[in-house]
């Protein structure tokens, strides 16, 4: 039996009726069409569906969508101003921290999430703050160099 | 030295700004109208004969529009291996037998994945479980059941590389040693699972693919035979691809299942795999048993090398072939080897099969190598690199019959790595070691087994009047940053900006052929075909110009910086675009286009190019848990001329990421068929908080062959990564292995046997 | 890619008690609790458990709290976060073991929404905090309409995925009681990839007498090597009332490795584990040692 969903996805409200087995990240794809939040891998492993509930970052296969009840959702879709990139969205470009792509919001979500909380981590908190992502393309240096990258542009 | 506008310099993505904003659209995002979701129906048995199979339940579900079985297919078998047509051993779903854990049977399409998954459980098979082999010591002995009826003592291929007299050699040799090895499998696990979606127009007969492909021409052939249609109703389109690393370049269940299931219902339909089915039904890298021989010279240099090969290949043929040749070619680089003979045998058994994996034979016959070779030195008294130094190739050096090597830098790198060596790791702590092995790869191969009439690859280049170019290829990116690579490519040759191309990728229809993303091939290959087609256009360009400035015509004119000018005089010529419009209105306002080809000739029967290096390992061990801890690496490699240094960085340091597993973690432990870890929380992947610094170096070389001199950049690296920590671990707590994935276990294991034997000898 | 979890009917209780008669409304067999769902989830999408209603209690924002009593101890709510626990002054000031623990529990996007609670209730053997919290001598309190329950961390996982938890009952708060003056506590997880799931982890309490020379008392907690998290007692008596050496580490090592019952899986031998266990709680001893002496 469906339940209501009201919540703020990218600073805009929705108001659904979902059945309750359905997970966050299906409500992010499938009702609302932001295919920016990935799947991959069936076992909450990975974090390349990551997205930010109410400030902190969190797997959205691992959520059920009505927990996100009243609550506020930042996707990847929602990071850059208009046209104008995010910081971090930037750094990641400059310093090649992608490859394939297909982990490459939820890195940019989880790194969002730390600098929100952290403004200066060290290698090493960068580190264990990415440390649920997967990624099989870059070998993670360039994505911890770019978050750095990130955080000196965040602080000027 | 050479001075680029744009080759050699960071050049950040051109699909950046797709990526990290979430827009950049997989085959895994995308949806048609009207669009059915299929699944496919897998046998629990590893070998069992179809008897029958009942799908009328299935087919009564509200929600399905189709069922399928073997009998709805046009049937027949189809493969990559084209050129030997009894390799073809694949059906699009089995017919009268299956032969591992996994291979389709049925096929159903629906409304929604929850109906087609639903309809899947109402199928009603009926097998005959038939004796199954699982090892290929058993599969080719006489009595062991046949997985492919036509195919005796299960061998699929057999290959045999010969040069100069082995035998007489290893007489002549002042130090024999053999040694053995089991080199194990690895899953490619791409972050995007095998994806595809199929469209086929009933009024038209024609069908469009989307599909996570590393090779859309390849997926367009294998579909063609598969469908027996003509290949040119059939188009395939690559979108962003989410990693391959080798497993996606055969024509996949997915791709002609949903092709079938299109045609069947009229509809387009959509296959995605779950993450288990990624796992234990998709192509792996090739397990292995390896016999490997070496005689040489008291002074460490090589006489003669001996290999034997036998391939678990799993239940059908794949790329494995060419794994087979290329392991039995890779084990003899970056080495002079005056006398080599290979046999390698690939076997058929009853479990998924095993195919090309990011390295493609070199990962595990480097792994064999490298150990050994360094056994070697410490047995002679030699130092690590100075027997490498001493047997490494030099340019122009070939193995008859076989390939030459027309530039080669890998002197300078050993050279680089002692001397970087010193500086960085003169302190080491207790129970820490250092290992070394050197690499070569290929930058595309010579052969042609998916018999092309085509070009290797093909590029246009078509100029607007405003100066803006439209750049087709149908070259993959895959994640490798090859999109970027060609639009450097184009605009250094015609002398503008990235900004002024746009790219056309990966389109069977609208693009000339390339063979996809493979064996490191597209930066030499395509990047050729699209320095030529770009060439071909500022030719004309040049033309124009010349005649605008009616000088004597041993004046040359260059294109850069958005001018075209005479070289020696760089204030005399026009703006670029001038000249363009120029071009265009004065031909009559034809369009200017140019087109490139490549195809590699008198090249010998491997590459034709190969990048070398030397990469170097510091471990430490943990003798009371036999964890390992990779601390640093350094790569010093040639690859000719880097074309994108932010690329290059990324594909050598993922590549390690990928060796480090090969190395460490990663494995598919099998019981009766059976893989026991499909998922990552059991497949251990390497994460952040275990990878090492790595220092890159690069000593650039230029080869004849390669846009701008250029060679591969990283799937190499990949094969180096496991022998040298193995010989770091050697270095550090004195134990040697016979086989990958140095696991916790494995390590303590081997520490307390050498303790045990050190005991036993009186020592303390 | 698509969900398999059956459907279900749900709930969002306000408060405890809402929730407890929600509970006891429904079986066991077909109604379970949700709070972060970290670990719920995955078995669902496996299809290990389908229940049939799913009591959703994260919402209840009076079981989420951090206190500190100066003499009754630490009071964490069952629905504080792992990542609230890592974080908290209160607990990295007087606790911290508890902190370094969190901090090694699979990722951020885990912690965040995760709760102690809910981990703990779940009864995986090789959950993380269960073996910090039997090291520290925590209780837990269980709360059902008829009343309250507390019982020792130890007695708390039975089995396998079974704890002391009646169906009608609700994990509502952990306490930990304030540390004897001269204690150490250190926790250390063994798995092949940092944070991973652990081979095996060992939480030790050590208390010095008042001179910092004699062990008084000595508590050593095994986690992933059993069925259910489990105190090594026998190791823990070579330990106390002596002066410990290495060598002694090295026999409460061996004596614990005796006492635990790994058992062997696609990752690593029963063997294998063993011989951590006895490298861990010597290594592990030696560390709480010399917190316990700069206590």
């Amino acid at each position: 039996m469906k339940k209501e969903l009201k919540f703020v996805v990218n600073g805009e409200s929705y108001d659904l009726w979902v059945e309750p087995n359905t997970l966050l990240v299906q409500v992010l794809r499938d009702e609302l069409g932001l295919k920016g939040t990935k799947w991959s891998c069936d076992s909450g492993s990975c974090c390349a569906c990551a997205v930010i509930l109410d400030g902190r970052v969190v797997k959205s296969c691992s959520i059920f969508a009505l927990q996100a009840n009243g609550k506020e959702v930042l996707t990847i879709e929602g990071l850059a101003n208009g046209p104008e990139l995010h910081p971090i969205q930037q750094a990641f470009i400059d310093n090649w921290a992608f490859q394939c792509g297909f982990c490459t919001s939820g890195q940019i979500m989880a790194a969002k999430a730390l600098l929100d909380e952290n403004p200066k981590p060290t290698r090493e908190e960068i580190q264990l703050a990415m440390d649920g992502h997967l990624c099989r393309c870059t070998g993670y240096n360039m994505i911890s160099e770019a978050i750095q990258d990130a955080a000196k542009r965040l602080q000027a | 030295m050479n001075e680029y506008s744009i080759i050699g310099k960071p050049t950040t993505n051109v699909d950046g700004v797709a990526k990290v904003t979430g827009e950049a659209v997989y085959t895994f995002d995308m949806t048609l109208p009207n669009m059915l979701h299929g699944k496919l129906l897998r046998s629990p048995h590893p070998h069992a004969r179809i008897v029958s199979i009942d799908t009328s339940e299935a087919e009564k579900l509200p929600g399905v529009k189709a069922v399928i079985t073997g009998k709805d297919t046009p049937g027949g078998k189809y493969g990559l291996w084209r050129r030997f047509r009894e390799l073809a051993d694949q059906e699009i779903l089995a017919t009268t037998k299956v032969r591992f854990i996994g291979d389709p049977v049925a096929a159903v399409a629906a409304t929604s994945e929850d109906i087609a998954e639903k309809a899947l459980d109402l199928i009603n098979v009926e097998y005959e479980p038939l004796p199954a082999v699982f090892e290929p010591l058993e599969a080719i002995k006489d009595d062991a059941p046949l997985v492919h009826d036509d195919f005796e003592n299960n061998i699929n291929a057999t290959r045999h590389i010969e040069w100069g007299n082995v035998d007489k050699a290893f007489k002549n040799a002042d130090y024999v040693r053999e040694d053995r090895f089991n080199l194990l499998s690895q899953h490619p696990a791409p972050m995007e699972v095998h994806s595809s979606i199929a469209s086929y127009e009933k009024g038209s007969g024609r069908l469009t693919v989307w599909s996570s492909t590393q090779s859309p021409y390849f997926l367009q052939l294998g579909l063609a035979d598969a469908l027996k249609m003509r290949e040119g109703n059939i188009r395939v389109i690559k979108p962003h691809v989410g990693g391959a690393f080798g497993g996606k370049n055969s024509t996949m269940p997915d791709s002609v299942n949903a092709a079938i299931l299109s045609m069947k219902t009229g509809r387009p339909v959509k296959i995605v795999f779950n993450r288990e089915e990624e796992f234990s039904a998709t192509e792996k890298r090739t397990a292995m048993h390896l016999a490997i021989k070496i005689g040489l010279k008291k002074d460490g240099t090589l006489l003669a090398k001996e290999v034997k090969i036998i391939t678990d290949g799993g239940a059908y043929t794949g790329l494995g072939a060419t794994t087979l040749y290329l392991a039995g070619t890779w084990i003899t680089f970056p080495y002079k080897t005056p006398n080599y003979r290979y046999d390698g045998f690939r076997t058929y058994t009853n479990k998924m099969w095993s195919s090309s994996v990011r390295g493609f034979g070199a990962v595990s016959a480097v792994y064999a190598a490298e150990t050994q070779i360094d056994r070697a030195a410490r047995d002679l008294g030699i130092d690590p690199i100075e027997i490498r130094r001493r047997n490494a190739m030099t340019t122009g050096y070939e193995a008859p019959g076989q390939y030459k090597v027309e530039s080669c830098g890998i002197l300078p790198c050993i050279d680089k790595m002692e001397q970087r060596v010193k500086e960085k790791w003169a302190n080491l702590d207790k129970d820490e070691g250092i290992g070394f092995a050197a690499f070569a790869y290929m930058s595309g191969g010579i052969f042609n087994w998916i018999d092309t009439p085509y070009a290797f690859s093909g590029a246009m280049v078509k100029v607007n009047i405003d100066g803006t170019v439209d750049l087709f290829t149908q070259a993959s990116d895959i994640g490798q940053g090859h999109n970027t690579v060609s639009v450097m490519i184009c605009a250094e040759e015609l002398g503008i900006g990235i900004e002024d191309i746009r790219l056309h990728p990966a389109d069977t229809a609208t693009t000339l052929t390339d063979l996809g993303a493979w064996g490191s091939r597209e930066t030499l290959m395509n990047g050729n075909a699209v320095k030529a087609a770009a060439a071909e256009v500022k030719k004309k360009l040049i033309e124009v110009a010349r005649m605008k400035l009616g000088e004597n015509i041993v004046y040359d004119l260059d294109a850069k910086d958005k001018r075209i000018y005479i070289a020696l005089r760089p204030e005399r010529g026009f703006s670029y675009y001038d000249i363009v419009k120029d071009a265009i209105k004065g031909n009559d306002g034809e369009p200017l286009i140019g087109i490139g080809h490549y195809t590699p000739h008198r090249k010998g029967m491997v590459s034709p190019a190969y990048a070398m290096g030397i990469m170097g390992v510091r471990a430490k061990v943990d003798r009371e848990t036999g964890q390992v801890e990779v601390k640093e690496v350094i790569v010093v490699h040639d690859c000719g001329q880097t074309i994108n240094p932010l690329g290059a960085r990324g594909q050598v340091e993922g590549s390690i990421q990928m060796g480090l597993g090969f190395g460490l973690c990663e494995d598919l432990p099998t019981e009766n068929g059976l893989i026991l870890n499909p998922s990552f929380v059991d497949y251990k992947l390497i994460r952040i908080r275990e990878m090492p610094q790595i220092e890159l170096f690069d000593v650039p070389t230029y080869d004849p062959e390669g846009p701008y001199g250029a060679k591969e950049s990283a799937e190499a690296t990949t094969a180096p990564t496991a022998p040298a920590l193995a010989n770091a671990i050697y270095n550090a707590v004195g134990v040697e292995f016979d086989s990958n994935v140095l696991r916790l276990e494995k390590v303590l294991k081997a520490l307390k046997e050498k303790e045990a034997k050190e005991k036993g000898k009186g020592r303390r | 890619m698509k969900s398999v979890i059956s459907d279900f009917e749900y709930f969002t209780p306000n408060t405890v008690e809402e929730a407890l008669k929600l509970l006891s409304q429904y079986n066991e067999e077909e109604c379970k609790i949700i709070a972060g769902g970290q670990s719920l989830i995955i078995l669902m999408k496996q299809r290990l458990l389908t229940p049939k209603y799913l009591i959703d209690i994260k919402g209840i924002s009076d079981l989420d709290y951090i206190k500190l009593d100066g003499k009754q101890g630490l009071k964490i709510g069952a629905l504080a976060t792992h990542r609230a626990i890592e974080k908290s002054p209160v607990i990295r000031n007087g606790f911290s073991v508890l902190a370094e623990m969190e901090q090694n529990v699979s990722s951020v996007e885990t912690r965040n929404w995760g709760t102690i609670g809910g981990n703990v209730s779940h009864g995986d053997p090789s959950g993380d905090p269960a073996p910090v919290l039997i090291a520290l001598n925590a209780k837990l309190k269980m709360t059902s309409l008829s009343g309250e329950r507390i019982i020792d961390a130890e007695d708390f996982t039975l089995d396998y995925f079974e704890t002391a938890l009646r169906h009608d009952e609700l994990l509502t708060e952990i306490q930990v009681p304030t540390l004897p003056p001269n204690t150490g506590v250190k926790f250390t997880k063994f798995s092949q990839i940092i944070g991973d799931y652990a081979l095996a982890s060992v939480g030790v309490l050590v208390t010095l007498d008042e001179k910092k020379e004699i062990c008084s008392d000595a508590r050593i907690a095994l986690g992933a090597v059993g069925t259910a998290p489990m105190r090594a007692k026998k190791a823990e008596e070579i330990l106390k009332g002596k002066r410990i050496s290495d060598d002694l580490l090295a026999e409460a090592g061996q004596v614990a490795s005796e006492e635990s019952s790994p058992t062997t899986d696609v990752e690593a031998s029963e063997e294998y584990k063993r011989n951590l266990v006895r490298v861990l709680v010597k290594r592990v001893g030696g560390e709480a040692l010399e917190r316990a002496k700069k206590a």
